[in-house]
């Protein structure tokens, strides 16, 4: 396929960007419009000042035409993140849950609706600092990498994306060795004579990966 | 069986590491201008790429043992100080023809799996801190599968950065211009 390696293991960040776009977001529209059918659902009707719900998309599009102001979602407010980063700083926690998507969000807020967030310097930071902590515990993950499982609970999209080239060539690793390991032990096990089976028969080590 | 594919580049280069091989018969006109004679004797030491001694080996002209790099000695040194190993200078293709060899040394899965666990954390580390001087020793210092995972780890960093600068969508000129 002509595709570029990075497009090959994973999503390109742009893409995660796009996929993000369908979550919807709060707006206050600035014109007043009737109901609109859209294959993805109905918009509106907008009512000013009311509250609407869209998708992030048509926000983003609003919002360069100067037809709607954004309203920040909840978890974008330097209070909530400096309240995340604290919990996440703590030893042996779990990742905090954010929204799948929420690295993408807060880009496309930051790049065109600045103005409708509250210290988004300070925002940035703290998104910033949110990630290598995050960052920090993946690795943490890597160490307790086997071949059968590993879960790690609320890991955003894009986090995901980026850890999945390094884990995936390490999964790899680690299924070929753990296959010749059990090889190697069937072998040892065939050329034993059979009393020694009969003697253990909870004997598994041949039917179990040797961790 | 090791997987092995025929067309991977870096398979066949690993095949490509000497291992010692004792010979089983006399050979005829092998002999090299030096020795003074065209026969070459059994039991004589030779080191044959890893290809031809398998194959030999399973014909019964050769016996294959353990090279050097998978000594019981140097793994006992690789556990002790798995990250500051300098694996490159051991051997360029240390984990291709650890994977190769598992068949005939026996043990080999389990040292290979813990030096490339402790190695992959290093490596992760290093791309998440970005360069600096210890690093960069270690980074020399790794052999070609450890190399193409840093690769992997540091583009996948870097696209994140470059995407948040507002770089990812920018089409520059090429440099030919």
């Amino acid at each position: 396929m002509s595709i570029t390696h990075r497009q090959q293991e994973g999503f390109t960040l742009p893409e995660l960007e796009f996929l993000a776009q369908s979550e919807p977001i709060t707006i206050v529209p600035l014109y007043r419009m009737e109901r609109i059918e859209l294959v993805g659902g109905p918009i509106g009707p907008f009512r000013p000042p009311q509250k609407t719900s869209v998708p992030l998309w048509l926000a983003v599009q609003l919002k360069q035409a100067s037809r709607c102001r954004i309203v920040a979602p909840n978890w974008l407010s330097a209070d909530h993140l400096q309240k995340l980063v604290r919990k996440e700083e703590q030893p042996y926690s779990r990742f905090t849950r954010l929204p799948t998507h929420y690295l993408e969000i807060a880009h496309i807020l930051l790049t065109c609706a600045e103005d409708d967030l509250i210290e988004p310097q300070n925002i940035r930071r703290l998104l910033q600092d949110l990630r290598e902590v995050r960052q920090g515990k993946v690795r943490q993950g890597l160490a307790l990498l086997n071949p059968l499982q590993l879960q790690m609970d609320n890991l955003s999209a894009a986090e995901v994306n980026e850890i999945r080239p390094v884990f995936r060539h390490s999964f790899d690793m680690l299924r070929q060795l753990e296959a010749l390991e059990r090889a190697a032990t069937a072998q040892q096990h065939e050329t034993q004579p059979m009393e020694d089976m009969a003697d253990d028969p909870f004997n598994s080590s041949s039917f179990y990966p040797s961790m | 069986m090791a997987q092995r594919d025929y067309y991977d580049i870096d398979d066949i280069l690993a095949g490509q590491e000497r291992v010692p091989c004792l010979l089983r018969v006399d050979l005829d006109g092998l002999g090299t201008a030096g020795s003074g004679t065209s026969k070459v004797q059994r039991n004589q030491r030779w080191a044959l790429p890893y290809w031809m001694g398998e194959r030999l080996d399973t014909e019964g002209f050769i016996e294959m043992s353990t090279p050097a790099v998978f000594s019981k000695r140097a793994n006992r040194m690789y556990a002790a100080s798995a990250t500051s190993m300098q694996l490159r200078a051991v051997s360029p293709h240390y984990y291709k023809f650890g994977l190769q060899l598992a068949d005939i040394v026996p043990g080999l899965p389990a040292v290979l799996r813990s030096m490339y666990m402790e190695r992959v954390q290093k490596i992760a580390q290093i791309s998440q801190q970005g360069q600096n001087v210890e690093g960069l020793e270690f980074v020399q210092s790794l052999d070609r599968t450890e190399t193409l995972v840093l690769q992997k780890c540091q583009a996948a960093q870097g696209a994140i950065a470059e995407w948040q600068h507002g770089a990812a969508y920018k089409l520059n000129k090429a440099g030919v211009f």
